[in-house]
């Protein structure tokens, strides 16, 4: 996807999280934060031409829908445009230092996920804490990647 | 999980998904989906079809034999819950047009894998 539609993803999933208590709330809340952060990486990946930004959208790592002539969409095999979350795929490839440091933080908050969402840790402060400074910090460093971009 | 904290995992999800508007569709499909699973989830585990210990995370990465299975078991669940996992790459991940219409869909399928878990 391209990047302005990256940051506008961003963007909204962001207000939403306003919306949203960290922990009566946590499992969107986190939701909304791992995929705005994955959202930020994308971007970052495509402005340092690591990845391609193509109108395509990922179903399974190497597979993409692909819009058609007649606005259909049709799974294909397609280069490597988005990745669906840190690590899957992995990215081949010189990664700049940083977009290296924006996907350490994401694997913070990905560390989290199965455990929470889909397990029975309770989610707690802390750990509400640790995703949203990671989160943070994925932001300022696609800001100072790409200054003035997000509104 | 157990049946109860499937439950407990998809309620508390569907309470949050109240706090999203319309044009949250991003939101809207990824809790229909997370919701989904877990209210798919405790019907297999209550018909004894799957132990606790093992959860269906996504209905694209079951094997073809479990996919299968869990359609012997209730094949409508199944397929809700693989039409809501259809929507979220165009929507969630892509930004075509039509996002509001696509999340009202996942959350109505929402509603009949609730329905049937409920039952």
């Amino acid at each position: 996807m391209n990047v302005a539609s990256h940051l506008e993803k961003i963007g909204k999933l962001e207000t939403l999280r306003t919306r949203l208590d960290p922990l009566e709330d946590f499992e969107l809340w986190f939701w909304s934060a791992m995929n705005a952060g994955t959202h930020a990486v994308n971007a970052a990946l495509h402005h340092a031409g690591v990845t391609r930004p193509d109108d395509v959208f990922p179903t399974q790592p190497g597979v993409y829908l692909i819009p058609q002539p007649d606005r259909s969409l049709k799974p294909g095999f397609h280069p490597l445009g988005d990745i669906l979350h840190v690590g899957r795929p992995p990215v081949e490839g010189a990664i700049p230092e940083d977009v290296a440091r924006m996907m350490k933080e994401m694997e913070i908050i990905e560390h989290h996920r199965d455990p929470c969402i889909r397990g029975e840790r309770t989610p707690t402060r802390e750990i509400a804490d640790e995703c949203d400074r990671a989160l943070r910090s994925v932001l300022e460093i696609l800001d100072r990647r790409l200054p003035g971009a997000r509104r | 999980m157990t049946p109860r904290e499937h439950r407990e995992k998809a309620e508390k999800i569907e309470r949050s998904l109240g706090k999203c508007a319309p044009a949250d569709y991003e939101m809207r499909i990824e809790a229909a989906m997370l919701a989904g699973t877990h209210w798919l989830n405790l019907v297999l585990h209550r018909m004894g079809v799957t132990l606790p210990q093992n959860d269906v995370l996504h209905t694209y990465m079951l094997t073809v034999n479990e996919l299968r299975r869990y359609k012997v078991a209730d094949e409508e669940l199944v397929n809700a819950l693989a039409e809501i996992e259809d929507i979220r790459p165009a929507f969630v991940r892509g930004p075509l047009p039509g996002g509001e219409e696509a999340a009202d869909r996942a959350v109505r399928l929402l509603g009949l894998l609730r329905a049937k878990a409920l039952a």
